[in-house]
């Protein structure tokens, strides 16, 4: 018997051998790791021997829910994909792979699926020797022949994959050609807009020759205390149901909202981050897509927030209906490349998640190339005659697509900023806007800098976004993805409908906060522990060189730059507060002991 | 559900000829009412619409159906359960290009699913194995004469939404609405008010209830590709 809100069982698949197991999780693995993220990373942990070839056949691709994915709670449907990254790489490589784990976590409804299905996760192993995809029906698990959808587009794919299913609702996820064609900056994609974007993900899936995962299912867990689950239902409905200002932000804008704040804070990457307000931000914000590209507001499995927009354009790069820019997507594609045509941009987005490819990564991408032309580090003939310019469409659509099939200059730009800049030279690493190989997201650094400078130079995949700028905010951030619960909706549950209490009526077990803030330390701590034993060190832990160079010359922060001196100061102060060595940034026995983490001294 | 794709629809030109909205000017824009009860006193039809320019594709709707109708008893008192979207009564329907569709029964008048049940009315009820509540004008199933022929699903996916399904392993209907009594779940909790219990025209017609049409007309409004239009 496993704990209540668990099935504690995960569905694992071999695609060398064709073995479909249920296994069983250890009850204690639950309730020191939770779920997702944190399950993932114990999980990866435990059977990876270090080193591991982040393609090879070892390598684990896990779909992890959490114990709050499948039920009604408001904005808790993430799906977690966590395996090795194919992204990173430390200073000093300690293996001839080294790298660090990958989290990628994706709304939608494939998750809580999974769960209907009977399974607290999915773990892939090994190699098809010819493009499968995996069917689920509750116990029912079948590996197909995947060769007729072979080399489709995420877009098509969704369409006709999901006719070819047959009768009932299925769920799915999938790559596209980027991931396919083994592009390590490949995401996974689900209803052709919802990704599990950064960290290569999607290049794992391809390169054990997984197309697509559909999954239909009846069950769903036993709940320990519904009572008390219904009376939190109740009051966490009710306080999305006032539709305040929040809610009804969210509603109208989403994440694009913070195009036009950020901007107008300084905290916007532009122009390959070298500035961090863009003077055409208003021409790509949430008042003009709401005015020329947004149509319906569209939500994830329960999710009051509808932050998603389904977009229409219609132009000179056809007609496209899609999930139009987010605060991600719409700067990365948009400001960070000087881009404000709106019918461009949204081409852009289309296409890059219709390749499959982590638009983060890619736009950043192009901003880097976009500036090493101008510095006239390379010219056309190594982009092969691209002339890629600021805010040019055309080009950046031609080099996105020559990065999805590696055509060309888009085997190297494919590779991402990290390999670019070693092949350029001249300096360009100066400007290789990426951390441990993993490229920068859409908030600049500068402005905030205490902030901004440890959220990147410290997270666990590589640079990343979410991961947050202190330990409190990092260990809160290891919770939601472990439970499956969206960050966005994160301030909604507070005081008496707190996380943890959910956790307790469902789990049945008395979470305190202490208990419970622990396990975010825990979770953190144990993918800190992956990377360390990859060889990942304190010199790993920084930030690109531009910041503390570059100041910026325009808006309201015009002269922001990070200190360098303010920033190692900083991090001494991270490490401190975590208990880690600040010389290696080894987590101190003591530290690890007093986590339950003693397994990896 | 091979029909599901939008782009492949032969009939669609002809099926939009066809379509009617807002029947008596009572519903909403853009919606589609579909659970109708008969008010007793006024004769007038009281029936859930669909707002679906304002539905998200949550499925709040479903896990509060399937918990409000599928109870559990914890320590002797009955209790909605967990919320299983499998057991709900409504069903959303999600479409690429996107859009969401709930379905649900129609409760319809002429209710072909009660026609076509082959079930003797029984003597002193003259009610056959699938009958009207008169209370609520719901469709209800009685599983001690139900034979599970499944013919009641086979006629409301013939001629209407095709919501029922039969029990896998008794072929008994499942997923007519039971309008919870009165007070639907799904209008009270839809975080969107895309779901509405309003009074409307008895006599509107039923006959285009199938997720797929509705999702024809709602892309052509949300999107209105023009013929030879494709996406590149």
């Amino acid at each position: 018997m496993s704990t209540k809100g668990y099935f504690g069982r995960l569905l694992e698949v071999n695609l060398s051998t064709g073995k479909i197991e249920k296994t069983r999780i250890l009850d204690s693995d639950i309730q020191n790791f939770l779920g997702g993220r944190g399950l993932g990373a114990k999980i990866l942990y435990d059977r990876l021997k270090p080193g591991t070839d982040p393609l090879s056949p070892e390598n684990i691709l896990m779909f992890m829910t959490g114990p709050f994915v499948a039920y009604p709670i408001p904005s808790s449907s993430r799906t977690c994909v966590v395996t090795k990254s194919p992204r990173t790489s430390p200073v000093e490589k300690k293996y001839e792979h080294s790298s660090t784990l990958s989290y990628a976590n994706m709304g939608g409804f494939f998750g809580p699926e999974l769960r209907y299905a009977g399974y607290d996760g999915l773990l892939v192993t090994g190699k098809s020797d010819k493009p499968v995809y995996i069917r689920i029906e509750d116990d029912d698990v079948r590996i197909e022949d995947a060769g007729k959808f072979w080399g489709m587009k995420t877009d098509e794919f969704d369409k006709i994959f999901h006719s070819s299913l047959g009768e009932g609702r299925y769920e799915s996820c999938y790559i596209g050609p980027a991931g396919e064609n083994l592009v390590p900056m490949a995401c996974i994609i689900n209803t052709a807009a919802r990704a599990a974007g950064r960290g290569g993900t999607g290049c794992v899936m391809g390169s054990k020759n997984l197309k697509a995962i559909a999954v239909k299912g009846s069950g769903i867990p036993e709940v320990a205390d519904l009572k008390k689950y219904n009376e939190l239902l109740e009051k966490i409905r009710g306080s999305f149901m006032k539709k305040d200002e929040r809610v009804m932000d969210w509603r109208y804008g989403g994440t694009a909202n913070a195009l036009t704040s950020s901007s107008r804070n300084g905290t916007q990457a532009v122009k390959n981050y070298s500035e961090g307000t863009y003077s055409d931000i208003e021409k790509i914000g949430t008042e003009a897509n709401r005015e020329k590209i947004w149509k319906r507001d569209f939500a994830c499995y329960s999710c009051q927030l509808a932050c998603k927009k389904s977009g229409f354009a219609k132009g000179a790069y056809g007609v496209q209906v899609h999930d139009g820019p987010e605060y991600e997507t719409g700067t990365m594609l948009g400001a960070n490349l000087l881009i404000s045509d709106l019918n461009g941009l949204h081409k852009l987005i289309y296409d890059g998640d219709d390749y499959g490819i982590d638009i983060i990564s890619t736009g950043n991408t192009i901003g880097f190339l976009m500036e090493a032309m101008e510095r006239g580090h390379i010219d056309a003939g190594f982009l092969d005659g691209i002339e890629l310019s600021w805010g040019n469409v055309e080009a950046s659509l031609e080099l996105m697509r020559k990065m999805a099939y590696r055509e060309g200059v888009g085997e190297l730009a494919c590779r991402g900023v990290k390999e670019l800049s070693r092949l350029i030279g001249k300096g360009s690493e100066e400007y290789a806007i990426h951390v441990k190989g993993h490229e920068l997201a859409a908030w600049n650094v500068p402005v905030n800098s205490s902030s901004w400078s440890i959220t990147y130079a410290t997270s666990n995949r590589g640079a990343c976004h979410m991961n947050g700028g202190n330990s409190n905010r990092q260990d809160g951030a290891c919770l939601r993805d472990s439970l499956g619960a969206c960050s966005f909706a994160s301030s909604w549950y507070r005081d008496e409908v707190h996380y943890r209490h959910i956790l307790s009526a469902i789990t049945g077990l008395e979470w305190t906060e202490e208990e419970f803030n622990k396990a975010g330390t825990r979770i953190f701590t144990m993918e800190k522990m992956f990377n360390y034993r990859e060889g990942f060190r304190r010199a790993d832990d920084t930030i690109p060189e531009k910041f503390f160079n570059n100041e910026f010359t325009y808006g309201d922060h015009k002269g922001a730059i990070v200190k360098r001196n303010e920033f190692t100061k900083n991090l001494d102060k991270y490490y401190e507060s975590r208990g880690w060595d600040k010389t290696t940034s080894r987590p101190e026995d003591d530290t690890l002991r007093e986590l339950n983490l003693e397994f990896t001294i | 559900m091979e029909d599901i794709f939008i782009t492949k629809k032969q009939s669609r030109r002809h099926f939009l000829s066809r379509i009617t909205y807002g029947a008596g000017g009572l519903i909403l824009l853009g919606s589609y009412g579909f659970s109708i009860k008969r008010d007793s006193l006024t004769g007038n039809i009281r029936a859930i619409a669909v707002d679906f320019e304002k539905c998200t594709g949550c499925r709040t709707c479903e896990s509060v159906c399937a918990a409000y109708n599928n109870k559990v008893m914890v320590n002797g008192e009955l209790i909605n359960g967990p919320g299983n979207p499998a057991l709900s009564n409504i069903r959303v329907y999600h479409f690429n290009p996107d859009v969401d569709i709930p379905s649900t029964c129609a409760l319809c008048d002429d209710a072909p699913c009660v026609e076509a049940c082959p079930v003797e009315p029984h003597p002193e009820t003259g009610r056959k194995a699938l009958y009207r509540d008169e209370k609520l004008h719901t469709i209800v199933n009685d599983p001690e004469r139900c034979i599970g022929c499944q013919s009641c699903a086979f006629a409301c996916a013939q001629k209407r939404a095709g919501v029922i399904h039969p029990d896998p392993e008794t072929g008994n209907p499942r997923f007519m609405c039971t309008l919870c009594g009165g007070d639907p779940q799904c209008v009270k909790y839809c975080p969107y008010d895309a779901l509405k219990y309003i009074e409307m025209p008895a006599d509107r017609n039923l006959d285009k209830l199938a997720p797929e049409k509705l999702a024809e007309i709602m892309i052509d409004k949300f999107y209105n590709f023009k013929k030879g239009e494709q996406q590149i």
